[in-house]
């Protein structure tokens, strides 16, 4: 069974600021979407009155990392597509993998790729869904 | 003269604000916090238009077209009458930049139909049906 490792959203911003457009735009309209769209993920909107930092959008997730997007002039579509990208992420770091080992030679007889071992005819026509 | 007259000037007054601030605070018994401004909400009253036909009848008297919609606004005096008397009643003014919109009865009419709400967004949104995983976190 697939587990979401996003665990909550948290949408910092200020009711009064010209760059929180798009995230009170996204609050009134796309938040209720979201949320039951992503019925796993917990979606806290915490406005704060005055002049404050810039809008922000905090994500923490199962192995407690917590990454930290800015939304600042961003129009509600655009935060609606960070956010789901957020939700389908992992909460490992984003840096470049590095491994121990390296080969010259990765493979003799060609890499394993899905098509492999299958009729010729899938890689013009694609998958076709099994009538049930 | 006025060098020496000066700090006994402001001694005095020291003394005669000190004097008057505690005589005060002891006369206003309730507390000195200034009070939250007063609601802007507005719903219109069910016999809304019964009410205005019968103030347009009675600011304008006699001379009245077939539709009491279609009279004109056009005598300030009239004007401003019916519209402080409608006010008056309902509590809800018309705001001057929308003066000048008010041509006929069937404006005002329509003025005083359309609702005003108190409260900005997210406060309508936390007191809304939300789903189980959106939380609002906004005190006022």
């Amino acid at each position: 069974r697939y587990v979401r490792q996003l665990q909550r959203l948290q949408l910092l911003f200020s009711p009064t600021a010209a760059d929180a457009r798009g995230a009170r735009q996204f609050v009134e309209e796309a938040a209720q979407d979201f949320a039951r769209q992503h019925p796993d993920v917990v979606l806290y909107v915490s406005p704060h009155k005055g002049p404050g930092p810039a809008p922000v959008l905090r994500a923490e997730y199962l192995n407690g990392t917590v990454r930290e997007e800015l939304i600042a002039s961003k129009t509600s579509e655009e935060i609606v597509q960070l956010a789901t990208k957020m939700a389908n992420q992992s909460g490992l770091d984003i840096i470049r993998i590095r491994k121990p080992f390296h080969t010259d030679n990765p493979s003799i007889q060609g890499q394993w790729h899905p098509l492999t071992n299958k009729p010729s005819i899938l890689t013009v026509q694609g998958p076709r869904l099994q009538p049930q | 003269r006025a060098f020496w007259g000066g700090p006994s000037r402001k001694e005095d007054r020291v003394v005669e604000a000190d004097q008057a601030a505690p005589e005060k605070e002891e006369r206003s018994e309730p507390s000195l916090i200034c009070p939250p401004p007063r609601s802007r909400s507005y719903f219109p009253p069910e016999d809304l238009q019964s009410c205005l036909e019968s103030h347009v009848r009675e600011v304008f008297g006699p001379s009245l077209p077939e539709d009491w919609q279609q009279t004109p606004l056009q005598e300030n005096r009239l004007k401003h009458r019916l519209l402080a008397r409608l006010a008056a009643e309902l509590g809800h003014a018309v705001p001057n930049s929308q003066l000048h919109q008010m041509r006929r009865a069937g404006d005002v009419l329509g003025f005083y139909r359309t609702p005003v709400k108190d409260g900005s967004k997210i406060d309508e949104l936390a007191a809304a049906d939300l789903p189980p995983n959106l939380k609002i976190i906004w005190q006022q």
